[in-house]
């Protein structure tokens, strides 16, 4: 089994310090691996992310991370990776990693992903340019989403992103926003390649649990959805395992 | 609702989002007569304050009713069994 530790949107900046260290140091005891879904900043400035860095610097699990739309508001996001990565965070924007734990291998594939909205009332490439490269950029990251969780060779794999692949996860917040939230081009994406699970964040007055469509369990870690230092999933011994276990008794 | 108060709700919410100090997005914002209300969640104290100071300057002429609220952090999760 792998322990699976996330949360999203906890937006640091200075006045952050100390909020979540306590809980963050502490984190090796329930899980193997840190997932952070996006927003790790207010808006984007170095400061705010060495204010999270100062938390970060207690856990002792890997930590992979995608950045959110926050964090891209200064446009800093690649002087923010580097800071991140100076400091043992992974941060994946199309990207995947595979960590290996005791005898399983973990994969995460990450993106931030985008808008466009969901099935029935979405965004298409129509229109204006500007229209036009709107849901392009959206759809580009989904490529890129399938493609990296396909080329995944592991036990379990992980698509972390920001923005929700699916609208179960955003009731709550109001239907006008959808298309701001997030888009099924995501959701379409993980059921293409499979995934064991799908973490977000970005829809703080959503809630927790959903599915895409194809079955695959869709998680909103957003703090203001959570009000907890982390979740924690656990992925169990797969199926197949189970019955080798059984013919060797 | 008046024009004037869609108005005046798109104002605001324009200048948490953009606004340096806050950059907010999810604050709910109604209007009563001369009162403006502000609610949802915030993650600390200096930054509710904040949002009020911003909302203050955007509206002098409006009476500000802060009711947001700080998120109180819980320990982690009970763990969730995903796939067994």
């Amino acid at each position: 089994m792998i322990r699976v530790a996330a949360i999203g949107d906890v937006h640091f900046s200075e006045d952050s310090r100390g909020r979540f260290t306590d809980y963050w140091s502490q984190l090796h005891k329930a899980a193997d691996v840190f997932l952070i879904a996006g927003d790790l900043t207010t808006h984007g400035t170095t400061d705010q992310i060495d204010a999270l860095l100062e938390e970060v610097r207690g856990v002792r699990v890997p930590i992979v991370a995608v950045l959110g739309n926050h964090d891209y508001h200064e446009n800093k996001e690649r002087e923010l990776r580097l800071r991140l990565e100076r400091n043992r965070v992974i941060v994946l924007e199309g990207e995947s990693t595979v960590l290996t734990m005791g005898s399983y291998r973990l994969g995460i594939a990450g993106t931030k992903g985008f808008g466009g909205g969901f099935p029935g009332a979405c965004a298409s490439e129509f229109g204006e340019p500007e229209m036009k490269a709107f849901i392009r950029h959206t759809e580009c990251l989904a490529e890129r989403l399938a493609s990296e969780l396909k080329k995944l060779k592991c036990d379990y794999r992980i698509a972390l992103l920001h923005y929700s692949p699916v609208s179960d996860t955003l009731q709550g917040e109001r239907l006008e926003i959808y298309p701001f939230l997030g888009s099924y081009l995501l959701a379409e994406a993980v059921d293409s390649a499979g995934a064991d699970l799908v973490v977000h964040g970005h829809a703080h007055l959503g809630k927790e649990k959903g599915l895409t469509a194809g079955g695959v369990p869709v998680r909103n870690v957003a703090l203001p959805v959570l009000k907890h230092a982390y979740a924690v999933y656990h992925l169990g011994v797969r199926e197949a395992e189970i019955s080798d276990f059984k013919s060797e008794i | 609702m008046e024009s004037n108060e869609q108005y005046l709700i798109g104002k605001v919410q324009r200048a948490l989002a953009t606004d340096p100090r806050v950059h907010k997005q999810d604050v709910t914002v109604t209007v009563c007569g001369s009162r403006i209300h502000i609610s949802g969640q915030t993650s600390t104290n200096d930054r509710r304050r904040a949002i009020e100071l911003v909302v203050s300057e955007t509206v002098p002429e409006m009476e500000v009713r802060n009711e947001l609220t700080v998120i109180e952090i819980a320990g982690p999760a009970q763990p969730e069994m995903i796939r067994d």
